[in-house]
Protein backbone atom coordinates (compact mmCIF):
# COMPACT_ATOMS: atom_id res chain seq x y z
CA UNK A 1 0.00 0.00 0.00
CA UNK A 2 2.66 2.36 0.94
CA UNK A 3 4.70 1.57 -2.16
CA UNK A 4 1.52 1.82 -4.22
CA UNK A 5 1.30 6.17 -2.60
CA UNK A 6 4.98 6.55 -3.18
CA UNK A 7 4.58 5.54 -6.63
CA UNK A 8 1.59 7.26 -7.26
CA UNK A 9 3.00 10.65 -5.95
CA UNK A 10 5.92 9.86 -7.92
CA UNK A 11 3.34 9.90 -11.04
CA UNK A 12 1.67 12.50 -10.19
CA UNK A 13 4.62 14.89 -10.03
CA UNK A 14 5.97 13.38 -13.14
CA UNK A 15 3.05 14.45 -14.79
CA UNK A 16 2.90 17.85 -13.48
CA UNK A 17 6.33 18.22 -15.05
CA UNK A 18 5.23 16.91 -18.19
CA UNK A 19 2.31 18.85 -18.20
CA UNK A 20 4.47 21.72 -17.72
CA UNK A 21 6.92 21.13 -20.98
CA UNK A 22 3.22 20.17 -22.78
CA UNK A 23 2.49 23.94 -22.21
CA UNK A 24 5.23 25.32 -22.83
CA UNK A 25 5.79 23.41 -26.25
CA UNK A 26 2.22 23.89 -27.07
CA UNK A 27 3.02 27.28 -26.78
CA UNK A 28 5.70 27.60 -29.07
CA UNK A 29 4.07 25.42 -31.74
CA UNK A 30 0.94 27.10 -32.09
CA UNK A 31 2.82 30.54 -32.47
CA UNK A 32 5.35 29.22 -34.59
CA UNK A 33 2.80 27.50 -36.81
CA UNK A 34 0.85 30.49 -36.95
CA UNK A 35 3.58 33.00 -37.39
CA UNK A 36 5.61 31.37 -39.62
CA UNK A 37 3.90 32.53 -42.78
CA UNK A 38 4.17 36.18 -42.34
CA UNK A 39 7.55 35.53 -41.49
CA UNK A 40 10.46 37.42 -44.37
CA UNK A 41 13.43 39.60 -43.84
CA UNK A 42 11.24 42.41 -44.79
CA UNK A 43 9.16 41.78 -42.43
CA UNK A 44 11.74 42.54 -40.08
CA UNK A 45 13.03 45.46 -41.80
CA UNK A 46 9.89 47.04 -42.66
CA UNK A 47 7.67 49.51 -41.26
CA UNK A 48 4.21 49.41 -40.22
CA UNK A 49 1.87 50.09 -43.41
CA UNK A 50 -1.98 50.11 -43.67
CA UNK A 51 -2.64 49.92 -40.19
CA UNK A 52 -0.69 46.44 -39.64
CA UNK A 53 -2.07 44.80 -42.37
CA UNK A 54 1.17 45.15 -44.38
CA UNK A 55 4.65 46.39 -43.95
CA UNK A 56 6.53 44.94 -41.48
CA UNK A 57 7.91 45.69 -37.60
CA UNK A 58 10.92 47.29 -37.89
CA UNK A 59 10.54 50.21 -35.44
CA UNK A 60 8.53 47.92 -32.94
CA UNK A 61 11.84 45.66 -33.12
CA UNK A 62 13.68 48.76 -32.09
CA UNK A 63 11.31 50.47 -29.93
CA UNK A 64 10.97 47.13 -27.69
CA UNK A 65 14.78 46.70 -27.64
CA UNK A 66 15.05 50.45 -26.94
CA UNK A 67 12.67 50.39 -23.89
CA UNK A 68 14.01 46.90 -22.73
CA UNK A 69 18.21 48.39 -22.82
CA UNK A 70 16.53 51.61 -20.84
CA UNK A 71 15.06 49.20 -18.31
CA UNK A 72 18.16 46.86 -18.18
CA UNK A 73 20.78 50.15 -17.42
CA UNK A 74 18.09 51.97 -14.92
CA UNK A 75 18.29 48.82 -13.18
CA UNK A 76 21.43 46.87 -12.77
CA UNK A 77 22.54 50.07 -10.33
CA UNK A 78 19.85 49.86 -8.15
CA UNK A 79 20.05 45.92 -8.27
CA UNK A 80 23.67 46.34 -7.74
CA UNK A 81 23.23 48.26 -4.96
CA UNK A 82 20.16 46.47 -2.81
CA UNK A 83 22.41 43.23 -3.41
CA UNK A 84 25.30 44.86 -1.68
CA UNK A 85 23.51 46.25 0.52
CA UNK A 86 21.77 42.95 1.35
CA UNK A 87 24.66 40.28 1.02
CA UNK A 88 27.41 42.73 3.06
CA UNK A 89 26.21 45.79 4.93
CA UNK A 90 23.02 44.39 6.91
CA UNK A 91 24.29 42.50 9.38
CA UNK A 92 20.66 41.97 10.93
CA UNK A 93 18.44 39.25 10.20
CA UNK A 94 15.56 41.27 10.60
CA UNK A 95 16.28 44.31 7.97
CA UNK A 96 17.74 41.56 5.85
CA UNK A 97 14.69 39.71 5.84
CA UNK A 98 12.65 43.16 5.64
CA UNK A 99 14.36 44.01 2.02
CA UNK A 100 13.44 40.50 1.06
CA UNK A 101 9.45 41.31 1.82
CA UNK A 102 9.98 44.89 -0.48
CA UNK A 103 11.56 42.84 -3.01
CA UNK A 104 9.15 40.45 -3.26
CA UNK A 105 6.31 42.82 -2.82
CA UNK A 106 7.53 44.54 -5.89
CA UNK A 107 7.62 41.62 -7.84
CA UNK A 108 4.19 41.16 -7.23
CA UNK A 109 2.85 44.37 -7.86
CA UNK A 110 0.63 44.31 -11.43
CA UNK A 111 1.77 45.78 -13.89
CA UNK A 112 -1.00 47.70 -14.65
CA UNK A 113 0.05 49.59 -11.02
CA UNK A 114 3.35 50.40 -12.52
CA UNK A 115 1.17 52.10 -15.48
CA UNK A 116 -1.25 54.30 -13.68
CA UNK A 117 1.68 55.10 -11.56
CA UNK A 118 3.80 55.97 -14.16
CA UNK A 119 1.36 58.00 -15.93
CA UNK A 120 0.48 59.94 -13.09
CA UNK A 121 4.49 60.73 -12.23
CA UNK A 122 6.14 60.98 -15.94
CA UNK A 123 3.21 61.58 -18.24
CA UNK A 124 1.59 64.57 -15.95
CA UNK A 125 3.58 65.52 -13.49
CA UNK A 126 6.98 66.07 -15.09
CA UNK A 127 5.35 66.52 -18.16
CA UNK A 128 7.14 64.47 -20.41
CA UNK A 129 3.80 62.78 -22.07
CA UNK A 130 4.37 59.41 -23.85
CA UNK A 131 7.96 59.35 -23.76
CA UNK A 132 10.31 56.02 -24.08
CA UNK A 133 12.18 57.06 -20.98
CA UNK A 134 9.55 56.99 -18.83
CA UNK A 135 8.71 53.29 -20.55
CA UNK A 136 12.13 52.31 -19.50
CA UNK A 137 12.18 53.28 -16.11
CA UNK A 138 8.91 51.76 -15.01
CA UNK A 139 10.02 48.03 -17.04
CA UNK A 140 13.46 48.79 -15.00
CA UNK A 141 11.57 49.12 -11.78
CA UNK A 142 8.99 45.95 -12.61
CA UNK A 143 12.28 43.78 -13.07
CA UNK A 144 14.33 45.33 -10.47
CA UNK A 145 13.53 42.45 -7.86
CA UNK A 146 14.26 39.53 -10.51
CA UNK A 147 17.63 41.01 -11.27
CA UNK A 148 18.58 41.79 -7.29
CA UNK A 149 17.49 38.21 -6.33
CA UNK A 150 19.20 35.99 -8.70
CA UNK A 151 22.39 38.84 -8.00
CA UNK A 152 21.84 38.24 -3.99
CA UNK A 153 21.59 34.17 -5.15
CA UNK A 154 25.02 34.51 -6.72
CA UNK A 155 26.34 36.54 -3.83
CA UNK A 156 25.33 33.25 -1.42
CA UNK A 157 27.36 30.98 -3.72
CA UNK A 158 30.06 32.79 -3.40
CA UNK A 159 32.69 30.46 -0.85
CA UNK A 160 33.34 32.85 2.13
CA UNK A 161 36.73 31.83 1.67
CA UNK A 162 37.56 34.50 -0.86
CA UNK A 163 36.16 36.95 1.06
CA UNK A 164 37.80 35.93 4.18
CA UNK A 165 41.44 35.87 2.26
CA UNK A 166 40.82 39.17 0.55
CA UNK A 167 40.02 40.59 3.73
CA UNK A 168 43.42 38.99 5.64
CA UNK A 169 45.06 40.70 2.90
CA UNK A 170 44.26 43.64 4.38
CA UNK A 171 41.77 44.91 1.73
CA UNK A 172 39.05 47.98 2.86
CA UNK A 173 35.54 46.35 2.35
CA UNK A 174 35.32 48.58 -0.97
CA UNK A 175 38.25 47.24 -2.11
CA UNK A 176 37.31 43.74 -1.24
CA UNK A 177 33.63 44.62 -3.63
CA UNK A 178 35.10 45.75 -6.52
CA UNK A 179 37.96 43.01 -6.32
CA UNK A 180 35.88 39.71 -5.27
CA UNK A 181 32.53 40.18 -4.75
CA UNK A 182 31.45 42.24 -8.13
CA UNK A 183 33.66 40.25 -10.31
CA UNK A 184 33.08 36.96 -9.41
CA UNK A 185 29.42 37.73 -9.23
CA UNK A 186 29.30 38.80 -12.84
CA UNK A 187 27.74 35.82 -14.41
CA UNK A 188 24.62 36.69 -11.71
CA UNK A 189 24.18 40.23 -13.05
CA UNK A 190 24.50 38.63 -16.68
CA UNK A 191 21.89 36.23 -15.86
CA UNK A 192 19.47 38.36 -13.56
CA UNK A 193 19.64 41.13 -16.21
CA UNK A 194 19.21 38.92 -19.47
CA UNK A 195 15.98 37.40 -16.83
CA UNK A 196 14.46 40.55 -16.44
CA UNK A 197 15.18 42.14 -20.25
CA UNK A 198 13.00 38.68 -21.43
CA UNK A 199 10.24 39.89 -18.73
CA UNK A 200 10.50 43.62 -19.90
CA UNK A 201 10.17 42.71 -23.47
CA UNK A 202 6.97 41.23 -22.70
CA UNK A 203 5.20 44.27 -20.40
CA UNK A 204 2.04 45.85 -22.26
CA UNK A 205 0.71 47.67 -18.95
CA UNK A 206 3.16 49.73 -17.73
CA UNK A 207 3.99 51.02 -21.27
CA UNK A 208 0.66 51.56 -23.10
CA UNK A 209 -0.02 54.54 -21.43
CA UNK A 210 3.42 56.12 -21.05
CA UNK A 211 5.57 55.34 -23.52
CA UNK A 212 4.74 53.36 -26.44
CA UNK A 213 2.02 54.44 -29.50
CA UNK A 214 0.87 51.92 -32.36
CA UNK A 215 1.65 53.66 -35.17
CA UNK A 216 3.90 56.91 -36.71
CA UNK A 217 6.81 56.65 -34.31
CA UNK A 218 10.69 56.14 -35.29
CA UNK A 219 13.29 55.57 -33.10
CA UNK A 220 12.89 58.80 -30.75
CA UNK A 221 14.94 62.02 -30.34
CA UNK A 222 14.25 63.39 -27.13
CA UNK A 223 13.00 62.66 -23.81
CA UNK A 224 9.35 64.97 -24.21
CA UNK A 225 6.70 63.77 -26.10
CA UNK A 226 8.88 60.99 -27.73
CA UNK A 227 7.42 57.66 -28.00
CA UNK A 228 8.53 54.50 -29.41
CA UNK A 229 6.09 51.62 -31.27
CA UNK A 230 6.43 48.31 -29.59
CA UNK A 231 6.02 44.52 -29.87
CA UNK A 232 4.00 43.82 -27.12
CA UNK A 233 1.61 47.02 -27.83
CA UNK A 234 1.74 45.84 -31.32
CA UNK A 235 0.24 42.84 -30.81
CA UNK A 236 -2.39 43.95 -28.29
CA UNK A 237 -3.62 46.46 -30.87
CA UNK A 238 -3.78 43.87 -33.71
CA UNK A 239 -5.24 41.18 -31.37
CA UNK A 240 -8.51 43.56 -30.72
CA UNK A 241 -8.96 44.01 -34.73
CA UNK A 242 -7.59 40.92 -35.91
CA UNK A 243 -10.84 40.06 -38.32
CA UNK A 244 -9.25 41.21 -41.29
CA UNK A 245 -7.00 37.82 -42.20
CA UNK A 246 -3.80 40.04 -43.34
CA UNK A 247 -3.84 41.43 -39.53
CA UNK A 248 -3.83 38.28 -38.21
CA UNK A 249 -1.19 36.92 -40.19
CA UNK A 250 1.00 39.63 -39.07
CA UNK A 251 -0.05 39.67 -35.88
CA UNK A 252 0.78 36.21 -35.49
CA UNK A 253 4.23 36.46 -36.88
CA UNK A 254 4.82 39.48 -34.24
CA UNK A 255 4.15 37.39 -31.27
CA UNK A 256 6.20 35.00 -33.41
CA UNK A 257 9.22 37.57 -33.46
CA UNK A 258 8.51 38.66 -29.52
CA UNK A 259 8.40 35.08 -28.35
CA UNK A 260 11.62 33.92 -30.38
CA UNK A 261 13.29 37.41 -28.24
CA UNK A 262 12.25 36.20 -24.66
CA UNK A 263 13.71 32.63 -25.62
CA UNK A 264 16.83 33.96 -27.15
CA UNK A 265 17.19 36.01 -23.92
CA UNK A 266 15.97 33.22 -21.24
CA UNK A 267 18.24 31.43 -23.23
CA UNK A 268 21.41 33.00 -23.08
CA UNK A 269 20.88 33.29 -19.44
CA UNK A 270 20.89 29.19 -19.28
CA UNK A 271 24.29 28.41 -18.73
CA UNK A 272 24.76 31.36 -16.23
CA UNK A 273 22.11 29.53 -14.39
CA UNK A 274 23.75 26.17 -14.34
CA UNK A 275 26.88 27.29 -13.78
CA UNK A 276 25.61 29.13 -10.80
CA UNK A 277 23.69 26.10 -9.35
CA UNK A 278 26.91 23.99 -9.10
CA UNK A 279 29.08 26.26 -8.01
CA UNK A 280 26.56 26.20 -5.16
CA UNK A 281 26.98 22.57 -4.60
CA UNK A 282 29.95 22.99 -4.23
CA UNK B 1 47.23 34.37 37.57
CA UNK B 2 50.80 35.34 36.46
CA UNK B 3 51.27 31.84 35.37
CA UNK B 4 48.57 29.67 35.73
CA UNK B 5 49.69 26.59 32.56
CA UNK B 6 51.76 24.33 34.24
CA UNK B 7 55.20 24.28 32.24
CA UNK B 8 57.92 21.73 32.66
CA UNK B 9 61.44 23.44 33.98
CA UNK B 10 63.36 22.04 30.40
CA UNK B 11 62.39 24.73 28.95
CA UNK B 12 64.13 27.69 28.67
CA UNK B 13 62.80 30.95 29.45
CA UNK B 14 60.99 32.96 26.67
CA UNK B 15 63.10 35.66 25.08
CA UNK B 16 63.34 38.94 27.46
CA UNK B 17 62.24 41.13 24.51
CA UNK B 18 58.88 42.73 24.35
CA UNK B 19 56.97 39.96 22.51
CA UNK B 20 55.42 40.38 19.25
CA UNK B 21 51.45 39.21 20.08
CA UNK B 22 50.36 39.60 23.75
CA UNK B 23 47.40 37.10 24.22
CA UNK B 24 45.51 38.09 27.51
CA UNK B 25 42.44 36.83 28.51
CA UNK B 26 40.67 36.08 24.75
CA UNK B 27 37.52 34.57 24.85
CA UNK B 28 35.00 34.32 21.77
CA UNK B 29 31.77 33.20 21.92
CA UNK B 30 29.16 31.92 19.47
CA UNK B 31 25.29 33.64 20.23
CA UNK B 32 25.93 33.63 23.70
CA UNK B 33 27.97 30.05 23.89
CA UNK B 34 31.49 30.02 24.83
CA UNK B 35 33.94 28.58 22.53
CA UNK B 36 37.18 29.08 23.95
CA UNK B 37 38.13 30.92 27.25
CA UNK B 38 40.64 32.11 29.20
CA UNK B 39 43.52 32.42 26.58
CA UNK B 40 46.99 33.96 27.47
CA UNK B 41 49.73 33.48 25.73
CA UNK B 42 52.91 35.53 24.23
CA UNK B 43 54.69 35.10 21.33
CA UNK B 44 57.90 36.54 20.07
CA UNK B 45 59.67 37.64 17.28
CA UNK B 46 61.20 35.14 15.05
CA UNK B 47 59.43 32.39 16.88
CA UNK B 48 57.10 30.01 15.03
CA UNK B 49 54.39 29.36 17.51
CA UNK B 50 52.74 26.36 17.26
CA UNK B 51 48.83 25.72 18.18
CA UNK B 52 47.64 21.96 18.16
CA UNK B 53 44.99 20.00 20.12
CA UNK B 54 41.82 18.25 19.01
CA UNK B 55 39.41 19.03 16.30
CA UNK B 56 36.60 21.10 17.35
CA UNK B 57 38.83 22.87 20.21
CA UNK B 58 38.78 26.21 18.73
CA UNK B 59 42.11 26.09 17.40
CA UNK B 60 41.18 27.86 14.08
CA UNK B 61 38.69 30.58 16.17
CA UNK B 62 41.78 31.16 18.36
CA UNK B 63 44.03 31.99 15.45
CA UNK B 64 41.44 33.95 13.54
CA UNK B 65 40.74 36.00 16.48
CA UNK B 66 44.28 37.39 16.22
CA UNK B 67 43.73 39.31 13.16
CA UNK B 68 39.71 39.91 13.66
CA UNK B 69 39.20 37.85 10.65
CA UNK B 70 36.30 36.70 13.54
CA UNK B 71 34.68 40.28 12.50
CA UNK B 72 33.26 38.49 9.45
CA UNK B 73 31.46 35.54 11.12
CA UNK B 74 28.21 36.73 12.33
CA UNK B 75 27.44 35.92 15.94
CA UNK B 76 30.81 35.58 17.22
CA UNK B 77 32.18 37.73 19.83
CA UNK B 78 35.43 38.49 21.10
CA UNK B 79 36.53 39.58 24.50
CA UNK B 80 39.80 39.92 26.14
CA UNK B 81 42.96 42.07 24.80
CA UNK B 82 45.25 41.56 22.07
CA UNK B 83 48.47 43.52 21.34
CA UNK B 84 50.09 43.66 18.56
CA UNK B 85 53.15 45.18 19.50
CA UNK B 86 51.95 47.06 22.35
CA UNK B 87 48.98 48.44 20.29
CA UNK B 88 45.51 46.73 21.54
CA UNK B 89 43.88 45.41 18.22
CA UNK B 90 40.31 45.49 19.76
CA UNK B 91 40.36 48.99 20.90
CA UNK B 92 37.51 50.87 19.59
CA UNK B 93 38.40 52.75 16.32
CA UNK B 94 41.42 50.21 15.50
CA UNK B 95 42.28 50.04 11.95
CA UNK B 96 41.31 46.39 11.32
CA UNK B 97 42.09 46.28 7.61
CA UNK B 98 45.32 47.71 8.77
CA UNK B 99 45.69 45.47 11.30
CA UNK B 100 45.48 42.61 8.79
CA UNK B 101 48.24 43.93 6.36
CA UNK B 102 50.18 43.75 8.97
CA UNK B 103 49.33 39.77 10.09
CA UNK B 104 48.83 37.92 7.07
CA UNK B 105 47.10 34.68 7.01
CA UNK B 106 47.22 31.36 5.71
CA UNK B 107 43.94 28.65 5.09
CA UNK B 108 43.57 24.97 5.28
CA UNK B 109 42.39 25.64 1.71
CA UNK B 110 44.67 27.39 -0.79
CA UNK B 111 42.09 29.85 -1.94
CA UNK B 112 43.51 31.51 -5.07
CA UNK B 113 41.84 33.78 -7.11
CA UNK B 114 40.48 33.55 -10.69
CA UNK B 115 43.12 35.41 -12.28
CA UNK B 116 46.57 35.17 -13.34
CA UNK B 117 50.11 33.78 -11.36
CA UNK B 118 51.18 37.59 -11.28
CA UNK B 119 47.84 39.59 -10.30
CA UNK B 120 47.60 36.86 -7.31
CA UNK B 121 50.70 37.63 -5.78
CA UNK B 122 49.42 41.22 -6.23
CA UNK B 123 46.20 41.11 -4.82
CA UNK B 124 46.65 42.48 -1.72
CA UNK B 125 49.94 44.58 -2.11
CA UNK B 126 48.28 46.81 -4.91
CA UNK B 127 46.05 48.00 -3.24
CA UNK B 128 47.62 48.56 -0.32
CA UNK B 129 50.30 51.16 -1.94
CA UNK B 130 50.44 52.21 -5.69
CA UNK B 131 53.38 50.14 -7.68
CA UNK B 132 54.73 51.15 -10.78
CA UNK B 133 55.04 48.77 -13.42
CA UNK B 134 58.90 47.52 -12.63
CA UNK B 135 57.81 47.82 -8.91
CA UNK B 136 54.94 45.20 -9.98
CA UNK B 137 57.91 42.98 -11.44
CA UNK B 138 59.87 43.07 -8.74
CA UNK B 139 57.88 42.66 -6.34
CA UNK B 140 56.26 39.51 -8.04
CA UNK B 141 59.48 37.70 -8.48
CA UNK B 142 60.54 38.79 -5.06
CA UNK B 143 57.55 37.58 -3.19
CA UNK B 144 57.55 34.08 -5.49
CA UNK B 145 61.40 33.46 -4.89
CA UNK B 146 60.72 33.71 -0.96
CA UNK B 147 57.68 31.44 -1.12
CA UNK B 148 60.22 28.80 -3.38
CA UNK B 149 57.55 28.96 -6.28
CA UNK B 150 59.47 31.33 -8.75
CA UNK B 151 61.31 28.44 -10.67
CA UNK B 152 58.29 26.58 -11.20
CA UNK B 153 56.16 29.38 -12.67
CA UNK B 154 58.22 32.19 -13.75
CA UNK B 155 57.11 31.26 -17.72
CA UNK B 156 53.61 30.98 -16.66
CA UNK B 157 52.84 34.05 -14.42
CA UNK B 158 50.40 35.19 -17.19
CA UNK B 159 48.41 31.90 -16.81
CA UNK B 160 45.71 31.14 -14.87
CA UNK B 161 46.40 30.39 -11.50
CA UNK B 162 43.85 27.58 -11.07
CA UNK B 163 46.12 25.24 -13.23
CA UNK B 164 48.64 25.00 -10.28
CA UNK B 165 48.50 22.32 -8.75
CA UNK B 166 47.32 22.29 -4.77
CA UNK B 167 50.84 22.47 -3.06
CA UNK B 168 51.81 25.12 -5.58
CA UNK B 169 48.66 27.09 -5.16
CA UNK B 170 49.35 27.00 -1.66
CA UNK B 171 52.75 28.54 -1.77
CA UNK B 172 51.22 31.12 -4.34
CA UNK B 173 48.96 31.91 -1.28
CA UNK B 174 51.84 32.30 0.83
CA UNK B 175 53.81 34.68 -2.09
CA UNK B 176 50.84 36.41 -1.79
CA UNK B 177 50.59 37.28 2.04
CA UNK B 178 54.18 37.56 1.94
CA UNK B 179 54.07 40.39 -0.75
CA UNK B 180 51.92 42.70 1.91
CA UNK B 181 55.03 42.43 3.85
CA UNK B 182 53.46 41.14 6.88
CA UNK B 183 55.05 41.10 10.67
CA UNK B 184 52.86 38.20 11.75
CA UNK B 185 51.85 35.15 9.51
CA UNK B 186 49.09 33.26 10.82
CA UNK B 187 48.44 29.60 9.03
CA UNK B 188 45.66 27.81 9.48
CA UNK B 189 46.63 23.96 8.76
CA UNK B 190 48.68 25.11 5.82
CA UNK B 191 49.43 21.51 4.72
CA UNK B 192 46.85 19.59 5.75
CA UNK B 193 45.21 19.63 1.80
CA UNK B 194 48.94 18.78 0.41
CA UNK B 195 50.59 15.74 -0.57
CA UNK B 196 53.99 14.58 1.26
CA UNK B 197 56.39 16.27 -0.93
CA UNK B 198 54.54 19.78 -1.01
CA UNK B 199 54.29 19.68 2.51
CA UNK B 200 57.85 19.18 3.11
CA UNK B 201 58.04 22.34 1.20
CA UNK B 202 55.57 24.52 3.18
CA UNK B 203 57.57 22.80 6.10
CA UNK B 204 61.09 24.30 4.93
CA UNK B 205 59.35 27.71 4.06
CA UNK B 206 58.34 28.16 7.44
CA UNK B 207 61.64 27.22 9.11
CA UNK B 208 63.04 30.05 6.51
CA UNK B 209 60.27 32.69 7.08
CA UNK B 210 60.50 32.62 10.50
CA UNK B 211 63.84 34.98 10.58
CA UNK B 212 62.26 37.38 9.49
CA UNK B 213 58.45 36.75 10.33
CA UNK B 214 56.91 35.37 13.43
CA UNK B 215 54.55 32.22 12.46
CA UNK B 216 51.49 30.78 14.46
CA UNK B 217 50.90 27.69 13.51
CA UNK B 218 47.76 25.78 13.89
CA UNK B 219 48.43 22.40 13.09
CA UNK B 220 46.92 18.89 13.52
CA UNK B 221 50.24 16.92 12.59
CA UNK B 222 52.40 16.31 15.96
CA UNK B 223 55.50 15.31 13.95
CA UNK B 224 54.94 18.83 11.74
CA UNK B 225 54.64 20.61 15.28
CA UNK B 226 57.92 18.91 16.35
CA UNK B 227 59.90 19.93 12.94
CA UNK B 228 58.82 23.16 12.91
CA UNK B 229 57.92 25.15 16.30
CA UNK B 230 58.97 26.85 18.76
CA UNK B 231 56.83 27.18 21.29
CA UNK B 232 53.40 25.48 21.24
CA UNK B 233 50.47 25.69 22.94
CA UNK B 234 47.66 23.08 22.98
CA UNK B 235 44.04 23.70 23.25
CA UNK B 236 42.05 21.21 24.69
CA UNK B 237 37.73 21.16 25.66
CA UNK B 238 37.44 22.00 29.17
CA UNK B 239 33.72 22.78 30.72
CA UNK B 240 32.17 22.44 27.09
CA UNK B 241 34.59 25.28 25.74
CA UNK B 242 38.33 25.64 23.73
CA UNK B 243 40.89 26.68 26.57
CA UNK B 244 44.79 26.71 26.42
CA UNK B 245 45.70 23.91 29.14
CA UNK B 246 49.39 23.81 28.51
CA UNK B 247 51.78 26.04 26.82
CA UNK B 248 55.46 25.72 26.98
CA UNK B 249 58.35 24.79 24.35
CA UNK B 250 57.80 22.45 21.92
CA UNK B 251 60.37 19.71 23.37
CA UNK B 252 58.40 19.80 26.80
CA UNK B 253 54.84 19.52 25.90
CA UNK B 254 55.80 16.64 23.50
CA UNK B 255 57.93 14.79 25.57
CA UNK B 256 56.90 15.50 29.08
CA UNK B 257 53.26 16.93 28.78
CA UNK B 258 51.78 17.21 32.24
CA UNK B 259 48.20 17.96 31.98
CA UNK B 260 46.02 14.90 31.36
CA UNK B 261 43.95 16.20 27.99
CA UNK B 262 46.56 16.88 26.37
CA UNK B 263 48.33 13.08 26.90
CA UNK B 264 45.07 11.88 26.07
CA UNK B 265 45.06 13.78 22.86
CA UNK B 266 48.88 12.98 22.42
CA UNK B 267 48.54 9.26 22.46
CA UNK B 268 45.59 9.17 20.62
CA UNK B 269 47.61 11.51 17.80
CA UNK B 270 50.59 9.44 18.05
Amino acid sequence: MRRLLDRLLFATCGATALLVCALLIGVVFVIAQRGAPAMSWTFLTEQIRQVGAQGGIFFNLVGTVILITTALVVCTPVAIGLALLERVYVRSERWRRSLGVFLYTLNGLPSIVFGIFGFIVFVKWLGWGKSWLSGGILLGMMILPTVTVALIERMKALPSRYVQAAAALGLKQSQIIWSVILPQTRSGLLTGSLLGMARAAGETAPIMFTATIFAGATQPHGVKESPVLSLPYHIFILAQDSFDPAVGAKLWGAALVLLALVLLLSGIALPGRLKMHEEANV
Amino acid sequence: MSDPLPSSSKCGPQPATKPVLEVRDLAVHANGKPLLCHARFDVHAGQVFGIIGPSGAGKSTLLRALNRLTDLIPGLRVTGDVRLRGEPIYAPGADVDALRARIGMLFQQPVVFPASVAENVLFGARHLRRLSRSEKHELVESALREAALWDEVRDRLCASALTLSVGQQQRLCLARTLAVQPEVILMDEPTSALDPKSTQAIEELILRLKERHTIVLVTHNIAQARRVTDWLACVCIRDGAGEIVESACCDSVLGNPQCREVIEYLSHSA
